[in-house]
């Protein structure tokens, strides 16, 4: 990239002026913010909380899976309301849990975290904009996300058929969620999905908007990091893909309530039809959720090898490539449903090309990094492993887009342990490693990278212990979606389990790192990082001041390529 | 200097407007599911989050109107403009594929195992439809007519003849109110029911989303023709009057595939009504 | 989107076989009856197998009426042979079933199985450990040959076309290396089986299964899983503490198994009665969804006698997790053996011997398969 320091004409304004800041106060900056930075980091404080309980979800599903049989089920039921379960409505609350666990971690733990929160929070720095280009749409995405959010929670506590809360999987597929679920819950949980799907649509609208029209003078598409091209891919597949997810929502909403048929075989209706409209989404969607983190990745890479991006342009079109081909390979979720032979092979194919362009990503970072001259600074540590991790998860979804291997690993713990893989340890990684990267400039205050190094570590055991064991438990034939397995599965289950108590206390670690930046922290330099920093936002003051480029900086044409 | 700013970009104070309106949205949400559900407030609620949301919305469209007036929108900020109109309809454009898929499939791959369907499209149970070259062709005509008009308000307005302004808005709002009136007549007397087979379920909910697009077009074009009255819109700067142009453009195109497949195609040699 | 649609022609060939009245049938009447929320599932399934038991009076189909009794085989006791005696299988530890800290896939019982077991384990395994290691080992090498204190300055170098083709293109050869094995084993698993083969309706409920045999006098069998001793009861499988010699695995073990003839081809046509299922037996390599409103055919062939089993493996529900599957091979004289046990049984067309039909349940008169074809089951 060419987009350095030192070729930033403008002066950064504002250092320690920032008294002079002029910030609304506590109600008007925070409840009706148009502050990009502010949104972003409202995003964040959500999406963090949304993490926790989403992760709390899970922990409480690791804890069921410990062994086989139904152990605490019951009193998971009483606290979402039940007064006295019957052994079916026990059962029903595992599919709660698993489909509040999907669909919080999903909607409102990655999107907003790596969308609304790193992007609103670094496109407009990168490209060299004052703010995004609709502050107040802006806002309204945010409330958008955290009205979906309350949606979904209401929806645990109202009775959705056997017992309460949507049991309905994060795919609601129908017809358990239309005349299988009965109760307000799956209303409740489709509502909660509409709300959070207008709000990212309108997120995308307005990211597509910034990036083409705010980038400082001399800022050509070409020149921008590569964050903000993983953030305009991820823009449009957010913009084609979620109507279809709206549309598809809506018809389930008016069956269950309108006597609509759409996927009731009664009316001449089609199941299936529903999941080819959520898989057009969804498949995107899982890219979506990924290729924000393979720009952190980039930024990181390049910074602490103190090199540029190897291929830079290979690298965005390969983000190009990915988002393309992924609206054209949904069918891979499908391989059992009855598909014929030709759609198989043919899904089978586009699916596969994928790993192409991925490809090219994880070899233009090794390149990257090659003859560099690294440090091992905490966000780098987070990267490399973000690296490692999602290739492990990437090749297994190799194995999966093999349609005649599917049939046997379709609705297994193999297919768990990928996409965990991939967002988990994927997606996540890469969270924590632009949360590192960039939280300094954010807050202000260095945390501390030793906490850091340790939490990485500890993160590292913890969820390899308990994803890895996934595989041979899916290659065992072990279904998903059970609280309760024959005993054959039991010795790796357990060892999970374990590995969830480690994750937990990396977590743990990782908070007392946020309160010890915060309490005791340095002060962080406007480029902490150093020489290998060059992007927009190491040129302003940590955090930056409440409205940055007020005169906008202007990019000198002298590149690297 | 800190609060100097030397761009043409528009930097917004602290607003409530859209707090306000996800308030009004996720009360109507919520009212929503207690209507559907037979709930207590179900008969309210939603009328409660509707209310909000629609002020809120009226709120949010006056501000900018406002700002408009203040000169916050720059060229640059108009082109923001356009670029979010664009995207706007881009996503629209892909929640009337989902029903359109829907329509196909059931369209072409008629389930054989229902008897409300029998394998025939439309389905067995359903002995008439309506005919194309009825009502509906004369829908197609009245919205590609609006189009026009809409077009000649358009031209109108570039060449300062607010008159000829006035005139187009009002033909095309009265287009607009004709085409739903004719299609209100038409669901009343449709030869068969709202959902209970994939016929139904298909069509109301494709036209009918049409349908309500067809009326938000209309309140815009109807908020244009008020700001044409107010004096608004000048030759150069009018681009709430073009998002507006726009969006009409874009109800009838999917008015076209609508007619085109669901009711030529879809009905092709059958008994109509 | 024909391509989803391949069912249709399934779907009428299955008219014309006279099955489809009573698969299309069950999820409207599961329409009209909504479960009630929190109903009494129990009930409610009664309530669905209801006409099929009268239609089907096979002594597995009344598991009610079996209650307290121990589980006995479904024939008559004394010389039953000609009638067809038939005694469930001792399934064998480790074959058709998980075993204990298994890490692999389970070893496989058709010869489509034995392919795809073939392309997992030789082809997909070593490709993704090799790329997954290469990754890995890479990193190694940057750690440690260009961290800053073996390497104080970074090279500048950003592009290596040579190195870009490179990664692109290995990629590519390597995927189309998948691909070929891959498109074939889809191949094969298409191949239709024979006219003749056996045909097996396979129907999901919540939360049992249900098989039926059109070609041996379409009688049904109602397989629900046997209840684990001392956990709820589930369903109305009944399992005694060492209910030996047929019980097999917890979790995994049912009533009335699906059985079927080894060493051919059976034709299995998959659906549901209200929401989706999957019939899904890993040790067959064998899954496919039970969709309601559509059947889905497939071909099965087992090649050894044995007991193999397999889960639900599509959500449906509370007790997604409680509906096992368990196919048992048997020869086919034995499995002939087991038809009989049926009322109304058939094999190859012919009614029973006397002896045998006098064993069987006297229903067996209007059983008669064309009659049965025809009717829809409310009639
Ligand atoms: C971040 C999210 C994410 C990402 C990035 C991916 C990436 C991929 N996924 Fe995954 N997937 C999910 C999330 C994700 N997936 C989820 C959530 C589900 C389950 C949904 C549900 O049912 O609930 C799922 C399910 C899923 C299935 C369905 C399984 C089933 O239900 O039966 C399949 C099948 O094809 C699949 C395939 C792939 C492939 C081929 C990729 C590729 O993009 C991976 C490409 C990457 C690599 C291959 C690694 C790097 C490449 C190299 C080092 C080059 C050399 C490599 C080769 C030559 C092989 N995924
Ligand atoms: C991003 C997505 C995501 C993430 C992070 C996770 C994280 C975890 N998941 Fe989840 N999971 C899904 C998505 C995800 N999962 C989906 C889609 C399903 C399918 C649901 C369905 O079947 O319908 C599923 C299903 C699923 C199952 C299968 C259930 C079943 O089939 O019966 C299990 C079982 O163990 C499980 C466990 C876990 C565990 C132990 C974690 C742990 O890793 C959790 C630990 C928590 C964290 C790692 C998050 C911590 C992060 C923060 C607190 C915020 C950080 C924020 C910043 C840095 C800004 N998950
Ligand atoms: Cu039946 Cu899951
Ligand atoms: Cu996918």
């Amino acid at each position: 990239m060419a987009t350095t320091a030192d070729q930033f004409q403008a002066h950064s304004e504002d250092h320690g002026h920032h008294d002079h800041d002029h910030k609304p106060a506590f109600f008007a900056r925070w409840f009706m913010s148009t502050n990009h930075k502010d949104i972003g980091t409202m995003y964040l404080i959500f999406a963090i909380f949304a993490g926790i309980v989403g992760g709390a979800f899970s922990g409480m599903m690791r804890v069921e899976l410990a062994e086989p049989g139904i152990q605490y089920l019951d009193t998971f039921a009483r606290w979402f309301g039940a007064t006295n379960p019957d052994f079916n409505s026990t059962l029903h609350t595992w599919n709660v849990l698993i489909t509040a666990h999907g669909l919080i971690m999903v909607f409102f733990l990655v999107m907003p975290a790596i969308i609304g929160g790193f992007g609103n929070w670094f496109v407009p720095l990168m490209i060299g904009a004052p703010d995004m280009a609709f502050p107040r749409m802006n806002n309204i995405s945010f409330w958008l996300t955290v009205a979906g959010f309350c949606s979904l929670l209401t929806s645990a506590f109202v009775p959705g058929g056997m017992g309460n809360g949507a049991g309905t999987g994060w795919t609601v597929y129908a017809p358990l969620s239309t005349y299988g679920s009965t109760g307000p819950a799956v209303d409740f949980g489709i509502f909660a999905l509409h709300l959070a799907g207008a709000g990212s649509i309108m997120g995308a609208i307005n990211f597509i908007t910034t990036i083409f029209n705010m980038r400082a003078p001399g800022m050509t598409i070409h020149k921008m990091p590569l964050f903000v091209w993983s953030v305009l891919v991820t823009a449009f597949l957010l913009l084609l893909a979620l109507p279809v997810l709206a549309a598809a929502i809506t018809m389930l909403l008016t069956d269950r309530n309108f006597g609509t048929t759409f996927f009731d075989p009664a009316g001449g209706g089609d199941p299936i039809l529903y999941q080819h409209l959520f898989w057009f989404f969804g498949h995107p969607e899982v890219y979506i959720m990924i290729l924000p983190a393979f720009g952190i990745i980039s930024q990181i890479v390049s910074t602490f090898s103190k090199k540029p991006v190897f291929g830079y342009l290979g690298m965005a079109y390969a983000m190009v490539a990915i988002g393309v081909v992924g609206f054209i390979v949904w069918a891979h979720h499908m391989y059992t449903t009855g598909l014929s032979v030709n759609t198989k092979m043919y899904f089978t194919a586009a699916t596969m090309v994928i790993a192409v362009p991925t490809g090219v990503k994880i070899f233009s970072w090794i390149a990257t990094m090659w003859g560099g001259s690294l440090e091992f600074k905490s966000p780098m540590v987070w990267a490399l492993g973000f690296i490692f991790l999602f290739t492990v998860g990437g090749v297994t979804g190799v194995v999966l887009a093999n349609g005649g291997v599917d049939d046997v690993l379709h609705d297994t713990y193999y297919v768990v342990a990928h996409f965990h893989y991939v967002l988990s340890l994927g997606a996540v990684t890469g969270l924590f490693a632009g949360f590192f990267y960039w939280f300094p400039k954010m807050s202000g205050r260095m945390h501390s990278e030793l906490l850091s190094h340790i939490q990485f570590w500890v993160f590292f055991v913890g969820v390899n212990m308990i994803f890895f064991p996934m595989h041979f438990l899916g290659l065992q034939g072990m279904p998903r979606r059970y609280p309760d397995y024959a005993e054959a599965y039991t010795y790796w289950n357990q060892i999970a389990t374990h590995g969830y108590e480690i994750m937990a206390v990396s977590i743990l670690i990782w908070f007392v790192n946020i309160i010890y930046a915060f309490t005791a922290g340095k002060k962080a330099e406007d480029n902490y990082w150093g020489e290998g920093a060059t992007t927009l936002e190491w040129t302003l003051s940590s955090p930056p001041p409440f409205h940055q480029y007020e005169t906008l900086p202007v990019i000198e044409s002298a590149g690297h390529h | 200097m800190a609060g100097t700013k030397n761009h043409d970009y528009h930097i917004l104070p602290p607003d409530i407007v859209p707090l306000a309106t996800t308030i009004g949205a996720f009360t109507f949400t919520t009212g929503m599911v207690l209507f559907m559900h037979d709930m207590p407030g179900g008969h309210f609620v939603p009328w409660i989050g509707m209310a909000v949301l629609l002020a809120s919305m009226f709120a949010w469209f006056s501000k900018i109107v406002n700002e408009a007036h203040a000169g916050d929108h720059t060229p640059v900020v108009q082109l923001h403009q356009r670029y979010g109109m664009i995207m706007f309809i881009a996503s629209e454009v892909m929640f009337f594929v989902g029903w359109f898929w829907a329509f196909f499939d059931f369209a072409l791959f008629p389930s054989a195992l229902s008897d409300a369907v029998g394998g025939q499209w439309p389905p067995a149970s359903v002995e008439e439809v309506i005919d194309a070259f009825d009502l509906p062709l004369l829908n197609t005509l009245i919205l590609l007519c609006s189009g026009t008009t809409v077009t000649w308000a358009h031209h109108s307005l570039i060449h300062g003849d607010r008159d000829g302004l006035k005139k187009g808005l009002w033909a095309t709002i009265l287009l607009g109110l004709l085409f739903t009136s004719i299609q209100a007549y038409e669901y009343s007397v449709a030869p068969f029911p709202f959902g209970v087979n994939t016929y139904g379920s298909a069509f109301y909910m494709a036209t009918g989303f049409h349908g309500f697009h067809v009326i938000v077009g209309t309140i815009m074009l109807i908020v244009c023709l008020v700001r044409a009255y107010r004096g608004d819109f000048t030759p150069r700067q009018h681009f709430g009057f073009e998002a507006a142009a726009w969006y009409w453009h874009f109800v009838d195109v999917v008015w076209l595939f609508l007619f085109v497949a669901v009711y030529v195609w879809g009905g092709w040699g059958y008994p109509t009504h | 989107m024909n391509f989803t649609r391949n069912a249709r022609a399934v779907t009428r060939a299955a008219k014309a076989a006279g099955l489809a009245l009573a698969l299309f049938a069950a999820p409207q009447l599961a329409q009209a009856a909504p479960t009630p929320a929190g109903g009494d599932v129990s009930a409610s399934v009664e309530a669905q197998t209801g006409a099929e038991r009268m239609k089907a009076p096979d002594k597995g189909a009344e598991p009610a009426a079996n209650a307290g009794n121990p589980i006995v085989p479904d024939v008559p006791t004394g010389d039953a042979a000609a009638a067809g005696s038939y005694t469930p299988m001792k399934p064998t530890p480790g074959v058709g079933m998980p075993v204990e800290g298994g890490i692999g896939l389970q070893d496989q019982y058709s010869e489509l199985g034995e392919y795809g077991h073939w392309i997992h384990n030789a082809v997909l395994m070593p490709i993704i450990t090799v790329i997954s290691l290469l990754v890995l080992v890479l990193l190694i090498v940057i750690i440690v040959r260009y961290n800053k204190r073996a390497n104080p300055v970074a090279s500048k170098t950003s592009h290596n076309t040579l190195l870009e083709v490179v990664w692109t293109l290995l990629p590519v050869l390597i995927l189309i290396g998948i691909a070929v094995p891959s498109i074939d084993l889809l191949a094969k698993q298409f191949k239709p089986a024979p006219k003749e083969a056996l045909t097996i309706k396979i129907t999901g409920n919540q939360w049992y299964w249900t098989y039926g045999y059109p070609d041996n006098g379409d009688f049904e069998v109602v397989s629900n899983m046997l209840n684990i001793p001392g956990a709820p009861v589930i369903n109305n499988g009944i399992r005694e503490v060492g209910s030996e010699p047929w019980d097999g695995p917890s979790h995994l073990e049912v009533d009335n198994r699906m059985v079927v003839p080894v060493g051919e081809p059976i034709r299995l046509q998959v659906t549901a009665a209200d929401v989706i299922h999957s019939f899904a037996v890993p040790s067959l390599w064998f899954k496919l969804d039970a969709v309601p409103g559509r059947i889905n055919e497939k071909t099965l062939f087992v090649e050894k006698p044995g007991v193999y089993y397999g889960q639900c493996s599509e959500l449906c529900g509370a007790k997604h997790g409680y509906m096992p599957i368990a196919v048992e091979a048997l020869p086919r004289e034995q499995y002939n053996a087991w038809v009989m046990t049926h009322a109304g049984a058939q094999i190859d067309g012919q009614e029973p011997a006397p002896a045998a039909a006098a064993a069987a349940a006297p229903a067996s008169e209007e059983a008669a398969p064309e009659a049965d074809m025809t009717a829809a089951p409310e009639a």
